[in-house]
């Protein structure tokens, strides 16, 4: 055994020796892990620690977040944002929509737009499509927008007929007014002179009167023309509010469906609008100027939105609630998720901008943190200032509407088409890019559940890879991998491959420290490296390795070890016979034991040893007597140590022996004890008397003599 | 010749020897007839059945004839215990050797080891036999 341990530890040493050597311009852990797999196992210690804290933080999943993080495609990406990922899924488990009703559905609203269109939209279709829109707004798909978006339009057209007749009544007293300055005039040149003139004390009354009869002819005419010119004025400042607030509605309505990506709805709302307000103004100058006008409170913050659940309602209600409610009760839906929806907007358009991403604005307002009036205002106002900033015109909204309709419907198509070739990577990745752009459009929502069927399978995957990702467990990981491998040939897997056996190589380069550690006798250091190790790469085969050398090579490297463990065992059995028996190991052990038990073992031991040497006195002088042929001597000696240790295996058999070779004086005794248990004195004398008479030289019986006499005279010499 | 005197009678010196052999004689039947009655009369100890089961003969009064094997101890107040050996009993092929109780009320016999005693004996508390008349045979 010494000369394993020996050869072991020589063997450690010249392997540090080499490696401090040979690896020691490793600087990485790609590096340390090459020479480690080319047979130089480790640098120093020293170095090795440096190396493996490197490989830790390298290579920990968990800090790096999670492993698509580093986006090894489109489609992984994607489902990194766990908010997508639920939406995704559910469309890929929906059953397709082609019921009677939606095909209902789709068929009003295409009617809708087609009346609506340019040279089509004479006054009869205009009140066709007008009363179309509820009838669309029956149906589920719709989620009342038609509703919305009727009344709506029937407030803007309210607001065009206040503005015709104010300015019809502002011409009328345009009209009263130049006839009542020309009576006015009139009245001023009528006014009668006196015939005489007023004597020189007479002129200062001559005056007086005179300006009396001027207010009185005059100030009734004056009166009535300053009214008329308020009356104008104050008319022309109401069709200016009314007109530019009934085109901010509509325009930030037409704005909010675009982030709602209700893109049909917009080009609906947008006809609309051109029909309603024909002065060929088409900018969104109105809105643009509301936006700006309104002020952000730095104080309140920004409201942050913490997940997904219901975008479209939540966005319209929400700035009903808080900013202007204008907006809110032509948006028509519920304020079930008040402020927090207004939040949405704002971030939701942030993250989305005008083209693709569109999902993100729709799609991320269940939890609103830091929300109150102000912050919710203050998330208004960025989104209006932002959409300002992005649309100038309406002809921009409708024809970016246009072209995400041709897209998403061409989506569809590369969809099936890559589908059917088996490309599901591109497939995945280009369904998904399809459904953040035109959820709500019909040729999203027609699409076949067979059709979603195998994508559903590979985001399924997807979903395990980010959650296997995300444990931090690389073996899942790495069966998650080669499963998506086999459905998707195409799969870029090398990066997680990489990242993989990173981690791999720095588990194992800890266990090869915790063998070097182990090898010094520092177990806190192995200790800390196999549990860096295990984190790691829990199912690392090297650890069960390690493990099974670690307890043969312990108990051959350190006898001292298991020698100590083996007494306090032994001890704790109650197996001294045992330690006695292989007391020059024990001795040595305690003696060499430089812990902080090493007191009580030496205690332990010494009492041991003393009990030992006295039962093996004893069984040497039986012996003894046994071989001058007494072996009622031999009993009895024997029997006066089991008293005191009875439970000693050797001295119990020995005695049992004995027992044979004497029975009548054993049985006296016997009989004399327990007569003297029972305090029947006078029969235990008897029988101690017998046995003496057998063995006049016994020791028992005599001091069985002496005790019995006492207890029945106490005062007895 | 003369004639000597044949018939003179019983002499009185024989006489008188006879009575006092008479007397004697009488006197020692009447000692011993008196000593050995009281003992006469008590059953003998079997020491089998005083081994085995001794409580159970608790009360009783035996009579034993014994010699005295060695004093165990002396007790001012309770008496002197003696180790006897039975004479006649005998366990396998040993003596059996009991323990008995001499009673301060019987201090003034004499008891020393090789002395043979008939012993009247009573089993007192814990199988205990405590001497209640002693005398030599």
């Amino acid at each position: 055994m010494k000369k394993l341990f020996c050869r072991t530890a020589a063997g450690l040493v010249l392997l540090l020796a080499a490696v401090s050597l040979d690896a020691q311009n490793a600087q990485t852990i790609h590096e340390v892990g090459q020479q480690y797999k080319e047979g130089n196992p480790l640098q120093g210690a020293q170095d090795n620690r440096v190396i493996g804290s490197e490989a830790m933080f390298e290579a920990n999943l968990k800090a790096k977040k999670n492993i698509v993080d580093m986006k090894p495609n489109t489609f992984l990406a994607m489902w990194n944002n766990p908010v997508f990922a639920v939406q995704f899924e559910k469309y890929l488990s929906a059953p397709a929509e082609t019921s009677e009703d939606y095909t209902l559905y789709t068929q009003r609203l295409q009617r809708i737009m087609d009346l609506l269109a340019p040279g089509n939209a004479t006054k009869s279709n205009q009140d066709e499509a007008f009363n179309l829109l509820t009838k669309a707004s029956q149906f589920e798909s719709d989620a009342n927008i038609c509703t919305t978006i009727h009344d709506a339009v029937y407030a803007a057209a309210n607001v065009r007929v206040l503005v015709r007749n104010l300015t019809d009544a502002n011409q009328q007293n345009l009209r009263d007014l130049k006839t009542a300055e020309y009576n006015q005039l009139n009245s001023a040149l009528s006014l009668a002179l006196p015939a005489l003139a007023p004597g020189k004390n007479d002129v200062d009354v001559y005056k007086d009167m005179e300006k009396e009869v001027q207010a009185a002819k005059l100030d009734p005419s004056k009166a009535e023309v300053s009214a008329l010119k308020q009356t104008i004025q104050k008319n022309k400042a109401q069709i200016a509010t009314a007109e530019v607030q009934a085109k901010f509605q509509l325009q930030a309505l037409i704005l909010q469906l675009f982030v709602q990506r209700r893109y049909q709805h917009v080009i609906i709302l947008d006809r609309f609008y051109r029909a309603i307000f024909d002065d060929g103004d088409q900018s969104l100058e109105q809105f643009n100027q509301m936006a700006d006008r309104m002020g952000y409170n730095k104080e309140a913050g920004q409201a942050k939105i913490t997940a997904d659940a219901a975008p479209t309602g939540a966005i319209a209600s929400g700035a009903a609630d808080n900013a202007h409610p204008g907006v809110g009760a032509s948006a028509g839906t519920g304020g079930g998720a008040g402020g927090g929806a207004g939040a949405g907007v704002g971030t939701g358009y942030y993250g989305g901008g005008m083209n693709a991403m569109a999902l993100s604005g729709s799609g991320m307002n269940l939890g609103v943190e830091n929300l109150s009036v102000e912050s919710a205002q203050n998330a208004l106002s960025t989104a209006m200032r932002t959409a300002s900033r992005t649309f100038k015109s309406l002809s921009q909204i409708d024809s970016v509407s246009n072209e995400i309709i041709r897209d998403v419907n061409e989506g569809v198509k590369v969809y099936k088409f890559l589908l059917g070739k088996d490309e599901m990577e591109s497939a995945a990745s280009q369904l998904a890019a399809v459904f953040s752009k035109g959820e709500y459009l019909p040729s999203v929502r027609t699409l076949s559940q067979e059709d979603k069927r195998k994508t559903l399978a590979y985001a399924q995957l997807c979903n395990r890879l980010v959650n296997a990702a995300n444990s931090g467990n690389i073996d899942v990981l790495s069966d998650v991998v080669e499963q998506m491998k086999k459905m998707n040939p195409g799969f870029d897997d090398a990066e997680i491959h990489a990242k993989l056996q990173g981690v791999k190589t720095a588990s194992s380069l800890l266990v090869a420290q915790a063998k070097v550690a182990a090898a010094k006798g520092d177990l806190q250091s192995v200790q800390t490296e196999i549990t860096r190790a295990a984190a790691l790469w829990p199912n690392n085969p090297e650890l069960q390795t390690f493990s099974a050398e670690i307890s043969r090579v312990s108990e051959k490297a350190s006898p001292q070890v298991k020698a100590l463990a083996d007494f306090d065992m032994l001890h704790g059995q109650g197996n001294y016979r045992r330690i006695f028996d292989e007391r020059e190991r024990y001795i040595a052990a305690v003696a060499v034991d430089d812990s902080d038990k090493k007191a009580a073992r030496q205690a332990k031991l010494r009492e041991v040893m003393d009990r030992m040497q006295e039962i093996e006195g004893a069984i040497m002088r039986s012996q003894e007597i046994s071989r001058r042929g007494d072996p009622t001597g031999a009993w009895e000696g024997l029997e006066i140590a089991f008293e005191k240790y009875p439970d000693d295996p050797k001295l119990t058999q020995m005695r049992a022996d004995l027992t044979t070779q004497a029975p009548d004086f054993v049985n006296d005794i016997r009989q004399a004890k327990e007569n003297e248990g029972r305090k029947e004195y006078g029969e235990a004398l008897t029988w101690y008397l017998q046995a003496q008479g057998r063995y006049p030289m016994s020791d028992l019986a005599k001091q069985g003599i002496q005790r019995v006499v006492r207890q029945i005279a106490p005062d007895a010499n | 010749m003369s004639r000597q005197r044949k018939n003179r009678g019983f002499p009185a010196w024989m006489l008188i020897l006879a009575v006092a052999l008479v007397v004697v004689a009488g006197y020692v039947l009447f000692k011993h007839a008196d000593g050995s009655t009281s003992l006469r009369t008590v059953e003998e100890l079997d020491p089998n059945l005083y081994c085995s089961n001794a409580n159970s003969l608790r009360g009783n009064t035996y009579r034993i004839d014994a010699e005295i094997n060695a004093a165990l101890g002396n007790s001012p107040s309770k008496g002197r215990l003696f180790s006897v050996m039975l004479h006649g009993g005998r366990q396998g092929d040993r003596q059996v050797i009991l323990p008995v109780l001499v009673p301060t009320s019987l201090g003034k016999l004499t008891i020393q080891k090789g002395q043979h005693y008939l012993m009247k004996v009573n089993v007192g508390e814990g199988g205990l036999l405590i001497v209640e008349e002693a005398r030599k045979p």
